[in-house]
């Protein structure tokens, strides 16, 4: 087994009375894009807070780069690109400024830092100014930029496209793509579906605090039921396929229906044996997963 | 390293302040030298003084005698409430900066995600206090000095208040100390400019009431300004009990700060 670049053990977080994680245990290995989903208030954020040690547990362990993040030690976190969902800066320093100083603090020196700056087109004039000037856009640029310039070997971003323009997020896929390449590990919080699908390995969905599954973008896909319709050139009883999954819109010549994989051989031969017109069987997107799993 | 970095970020957020507050601390003092009476004034005013009833006489405080020589008037300076704002403005405005600003601001996110020690933080907005301090409270010393090189008739040395200003030094370095320890366990900045500032007017207050009001005569040790006095100063020097108690002080409350921001949430 390789080596963990995080992994949590009964992780909990409560504000007050607020239960905001609840037994978090997870395991994301070194090298891959781990994609973190849920709605909003679902944990995401509080997580990767108590991952940098900004929160402290109310219950469990969490270990990132092999070391416990509840230990005084801070070296660690020069390891560390964040990205935090809603990043403020010092409003009177410049851009320049801004990501001098957090590259002081990490330790490390900020080789991708022009490389980032050319991909997200935030150029030296930009960089000159206050950062009161920017505007929502070009402050996430900045936060991108802050948080990956030192070549982190674990990037924590949460919800790194809010507010991107479709353009700068493709530019952003790029991006991950080569910090995945370099052997970064990527976790990657969001509830913008189709990204995660597009640049994860594996993702873990979480509701209320709580995991609900853990699984390689394929086999959430794999395990979720599929969507058959079907066309018939005479008519059918739609309730005769009602034990193979779940029928959806029905009418005498057509039939919809949720199936799992495991049933849809015999639907299929089943289906085969009616006067069929037409068949498409969707596999479901991750969103529409999501969504069966929140149901 | 990360200390010095962090220190760096703090002079850049405060420089400009500090010279405004730096630059009234001098002017002030200057000032005062430029009023002070001479000998010969100090002397006639203070005899007609002296015939004010007594509860008058205890408003102005038991050194009013020497306030009224040339070296106690230029003392009154390091005791107005003009040079005590400077340097509660820097206190209140570095100590709840440093780490409730940053939290309320959000940006403590970035700087705490980062591999710099809680302690660190503290450790730098401490020595950022510090050095504003002593910024000001030379400018304050200067402004005198400079003034008495062209009124060496008052008959003053500019020396006689160094142990002055290390006292009014002293004083503030406690509230520094106490307005560190609001700052790590509040919120935002404004919470912990309201508490620290709450604390240094009530200080104040106290102990100028303690002083008039006998019934409340006994809770003067309460407030921190009883142990900088610059009129017994000037006399018998710098106290070793009142120093001890400052510094006692601001240790504590230091100590407060860093077992408070090393266990809470940012």
């Amino acid at each position: 087994m390789s080596a963990a670049a995080i992994e949590t053990r009964g992780l909990g977080k409560t504000f007050g009375s607020v239960l905001a994680l609840q037994d978090l245990s997870l395991r994301v290995e070194e090298g891959e894009v781990f994609g973190f989903l849920g709605p909003n208030g679902a944990g995401k954020t509080t997580t990767i807070r108590l991952l940098l040690g900004l929160l402290r547990p109310s219950a469990g362990v969490a270990t990132v780069l092999g070391r416990a993040v509840a230990e005084g030690d801070a070296r660690w976190r020069g390891d560390v690109g964040y990205l935090p969902g809603d990043a403020r800066f010092w409003p009177r320093f410049s851009g320049e400024r801004t990501l001098d100083f957090l590259a002081s603090l990490q330790r490390r020196p900020p080789l991708l830092r022009r490389t980032l700056l050319e991909r997200l087109d935030l150029d030296r004039h930009v960089l000159a100014r206050p950062v009161r000037t920017y505007s929502d856009g070009m402050r996430r640029k900045l936060a991108i930029v802050q948080a990956l310039q030192c070549e982190p070997k674990l990037a924590l971003l949460d919800e790194p496209t809010k507010g991107l323009d479709p353009l700068v997020q493709q530019a952003f896929y790029g991006i991950v793509g080569e910090t995945r390449r370099r052997g970064a590990t990527i976790f990657f919080s969001s509830h913008v579906l189709f990204e995660v699908q597009r640049v994860c390995d594996r993702v873990a969905m979480l509701r209320g605090g709580r995991l609900i599954s853990v699984g390689d973008v394929e086999t959430l896909r794999r395990i979720e039921r599929r969507r058959v319709v079907a066309e018939f050139a005479e008519d059918v009883d739609p309730a005769g396929l009602a034990h193979f999954g779940e029928v959806g819109p029905a009418t005498p010549r057509h039939v919809e229906l949720l199936v799992s994989q495991e049933a849809l051989p015999a639907l299929v031969a089943r289906l085969g044996m009616l006067p069929l017109l037409d068949l498409v069987v969707e596999r479901p997107s991750l969103e529409e997963a999501f969504l069966e799993r929140y149901r | 390293m990360s200390v010095r970095t962090l220190l760096g970020h703090l002079w850049r957020l405060h420089r400009l302040p500090l010279a405004v507050l730096a630059a009234g601390a001098a002017l002030f003092e200057w000032a005062l030298t430029r009023v002070a009476p001479d000998p010969a004034q100090a002397s006639f005013v203070s005899e007609l003084l002296r015939l004010l009833p007594q509860p008058v006489l205890r408003i102005f405080g038991d050194e009013i005698a020497a306030n009224l020589s040339s070296r106690g008037f230029l003392g009154l300076g390091y005791r107005h409430p003009f040079l005590l704002l400077m340097l509660s403005v820097w206190v209140v405005r570095v100590a709840s900066g440093a780490l409730a600003g940053e939290i309320g601001r959000g940006t403590m996110d970035l700087i705490g995600a980062r591999p710099v020690a809680r302690s660190r933080q503290v450790a730098a907005a401490l020595g950022a206090l510090l050095a504003g301090l002593t910024v000001v409270a030379a400018a304050a010393w200067l402004g005198t000095a400079v003034g008495l090189v062209g009124r060496s008739t008052l008959g003053v040395a500019a020396g006689d208040y160094l142990p002055v200003i290390a006292g009014c030094w002293l004083l503030f370095a406690a509230f520094s100390g106490v307005g560190l320890a609001v700052s790590a366990g509040a919120r935002d900045a404004g919470s912990a400019i309201a508490w620290t500032s709450g604390f240094i007017a009530f200080s104040f207050v106290l102990e100028y009431l303690a002083r008039l009001w006998d019934r409340i005569g006994s809770l003067r040790p309460l407030s921190l300004f009883t142990y900088y006095q610059p009129q017994g100063i000037l006399r018998n020097g710098l106290a070793p009990g009142d120093g001890l108690v400052l510094a006692a002080v601001g240790a504590v409350a230091l100590a407060a700060a860093l077992a408070v921001f090393q266990r809470r949430d940012l």
